[in-house]
């Protein structure tokens, strides 16, 4: 799992405030929840000495986008497509008991959880029981993937 | 000139038992090309415990040569997450663990999956696909 | 022209018949709900095979014409593969091997074939995996590993979803478990009903589950705690649907023995209701097993002499390969990959016929290559699941080659 800390130490550690942020580590927390881009930060884009750093953090980051809503993560490479999730998922079971609940491809665009290509998808993130005020630390896509390739950040 | 000493001690050999598996990232890599790289890497390939590997002076990433009646391969170290049972290996099921299997069989079924090899450490590259057959 | 399709897929014998394709002018765009295994069948192989004889490019006339020479001057050729084939496809196969006085048999034969010979005997009770999906309860995945050899079968059939009577999902309704050597990713499902034994140990914990469902004390020669045996014992006999899903894990465990599997479903059927279904790998294995015994009354290792089937260890593959066959013809298999070295090497010395859609190792050592057309994909047909169920199978789009059928029955009329 991406950690702030991890993100720090692929940042100039100079506290330089070119960014706006007070610290280094601010920055890095703020790019760790998606409110920031790595490309706010001049001196990593500028200077060469950064180089590899700013590679490490494209590749690190890239994960992270689109997940911020409830953090959900999904590691493609290592997906075996193999629609665990989409059938344990309660909201999939809910908005699609007949296909998604009953072990078929999903019937409709309600869903979180979707195969394409061999690689499972998320939408409707907004659905997502760990998402709202109502929000619940639910595990159920995590604990039935057999390759460890959601996680929550 | 001085005398390389290593080079006439022969590096230590254990016996171990392979065991093999399947793998569905590897299936589908091998499936579309057995003759590339991908296929190769994740093929030739042994997962051994941990205190397995401290037992046998190995480390990850090295390789190692297998070698049993019927076949030698050279594979490379990987070291299994979780504790396993001792004097065992496991190779996903591949032309590299198939070149270890004896020709004898009961009932018609060769023994795929519960192979007896020496293991020791080895400088050589992974053992390719061409050298597997003599191609 | 773009269209989704509803297909079922070849990439496994779970045979899903519920994946969407999108398909754009004879072009396979996307693919909804297939796993990877299904994926990559569907987008095809990187290498396609093309016409050859001893490794010269040829017309597909030339090529059928040499395969039919050497089968037709061969005392004893072996047909083998067929688990990648229409049922179509294994009639001609069958056909051929009758017209030649061959041997035909398949890759069941070092797989599941040992484990459908009881079932389709009768002499290992089993169900289907709407079944399964409906009504089972408890499950044991015996050196089986579905996550990795049929990624859906957990989501689509066993674990996970909503059956009739199984309302409440896996978390409260259904047991999982795992007997194997290692912790494999559906023992990791399974979590702590994971019981892990030495290798070859099968047979002697299956004696000891015999023990403990018969209320004696289990005594192994191995280290296990009979406690977790007796708790495993317990969960078994109360389990209103239960089903083993045997993998290659325990077949190979148990092949010196492989008796004691039907007295364990016998014990396990004294307490509640089991079934048995094997885990076949490719799409159509069971279906060349039903087929070849609907013909001849044998499921596998078939010699045909005078029209005339016989069966027996003599004709199985791999005694062929090592001693025996004097000319192979290969369909939808690659046995220079799958078969120990210390056999699959003989295939350099004796004429070899590959009958493929795709380049494999086989490739490398055959003198004639016929190329075909990909079942399921370029060619519709009838295939059997794991477990028993006959489906039929449309074509998506329309391929160059012809298929394996027509090119057998090119052969058969060459040699006939």
């Amino acid at each position: 799992m991406t950690s702030a800390m991890e993100i720090y130490q692929l940042l100039p550690k100079t506290n330089c405030k070119e960014c706006g942020e007070s610290t280094c580590m601010a920055f890095g927390v703020a790019l760790l929840s998606g409110s920031r881009k790595f490309t706010e930060c001049p001196p990593l884009m500028k200077e060469e000495k950064y180089i590899d750093s700013k590679q490490k953090l494209e590749e690190i980051l890239k994960p992270l986008e689109g997940a911020h809503e409830t953090g959900l993560i999904i590691h493609d490479e290592l997906c075996s497509g193999c629609g665990n999730c989409v059938v344990a998922c309660p909201v999939d079971v809910a908005n699609d008991p007949h296909s998604s609940g009953r072990g078929f491809g999903p019937s409709n665009d309600k869903v979180i959880f979707r195969v394409v290509d061999g690689k499972v998808k998320a939408a409707n993130i907004k659905e997502c029981r760990r998402f709202g005020k109502d929000k619940i630390l639910c595990r159920a896509c995590i604990d039935p993937c057999p390759t460890e390739a959601i996680e929550f950040v | 000139m001085p005398v390389d000493v290593g080079k006439f001690i022969k590096a230590p050999d254990y016996d171990i038992k392979v065991i093999t598996y399947r793998d569905v990232f590897q299936a589908v890599a091998c499936e579309e090309d057995y003759t590339g790289d991908e296929c190769r890497e994740m093929s030739a390939v042994i997962v051994l415990d941990a205190a397995e590997m401290k037992r046998m002076g190995f480390h990850e990433g090295k390789n190692v040569r297998l070698t049993s009646k019927w076949g030698s391969v050279v594979v490379m170290i990987k070291k299994s997450p979780r504790e396993e049972q001792k004097g065992l290996g496991f190779m996903v099921n591949s032309p590299w663990s198939n070149a270890l299997v004896s020709d004898e069989m009961l009932n018609g079924i060769p023994e795929f999956k519960d192979i007896e090899v020496k293991i020791t450490g080895s400088n050589d590259e992974i053992t390719s696909i061409k050298e597997l057959f003599m191609l | 022209m773009t269209e989704m399709v509803t297909w079922t897929c070849t990439g496994c014998a779970l045979l899903c018949e519920d994946i969407q394709v999108r398909v754009d002018n004879n072009r396979i765009e996307q693919v909804e709900h297939a796993c990877l295994k299904g994926k990559a069948r569907i987008f095809g192989c990187k290498h396609v095979a093309v016409p050859a004889v001893n490794g010269a490019g040829v017309s597909i006339d030339d090529a059928i014409n040499e395969a039919a020479r050497i089968l037709k001057g061969a005392k004893n050729p072996l047909l083998y593969g067929w688990s990648n084939s229409t049922s179509e496809a294994q009639m001609a196969g069958i056909e051929l091997a009758r017209t030649l006085g061959g041997v035909l048999d398949s890759t069941s034969s070092f797989c599941q074939g040992i484990t459908i010979n009881e079932i389709i005997k009768g002499t290992i009770p089993s169900c289907t995996l709407e079944e399964v999906r409906e009504q089972a309860d408890v499950m044991i995945f015996w050196g089986a590993n579905p996550m990795s050899s049929h990624p859906r079968h957990l989501s689509r059939y066993s674990y996970f979803p909503r059956g009739e009577l199984r309302q409440r999902g896996y978390e409260e309704d259904r047991t999982a478990i795992s007997i194997d050597v290692w912790q494999s990713r559906t023992a990791k499902i399974c979590k702590d009903k994971f019981y892990r034994i030495p290798p070859g140990g099968d047979a002697e914990f299956m004696r000891g589950l015999m023990d403990g469902l018969s209320g004696r004390v289990p005594k192994l020669s191995f280290d296990f705690d009979v406690k977790r045996i007796l708790e495993l014992a317990a969960v078994l006999k109360k389990a209103e649907f239960g089903v083993i899903f045997a993998g290659l894990g325990l077949v190979y465990s148990m092949k010196e023995d492989f008796g004691l599997l039907s007295e364990f479903m016998d014990t396990l059927n004294r307490f509640s209701n089991y079934s048995l279904i094997p885990m076949a790998g490719h799409f159509n294995m069971r279906g060349f097993n039903q087929n070849l015994y609907d013909e001849t009354g044998y499921i596998y290792r078939v010699k045909f002499v005078d029209g005339k089937a016989a069966s027996g260890v003599e004709f199985s593959v791999v005694e062929q390969i090592k001693h025996g066959a004097d000319a192979v013809l290969v369909v939808g298999s690659d046995p220079l990959a799958s078969l120990p070295a210390s056999i699959s090497r003989r295939l350099k010395d004796i004429p070899v016929i590959l009958i493929d859609p795709c380049m494999n190792l086989t490739s490398q050592v055959a003198d004639v290559t016929i190329p075909c057309s990909t079942s399921g994909i370029e060619v519709g047909g009838t295939a059997v699941r794991m477990d028993g169920k006959s489906m039929e199978i449309s074509p998506l789009v329309q391929g160059v080659n012809m298929s394996d059928e027509m090119v057998i029955k090119r052969i058969i009329e060459e040699v006939g």
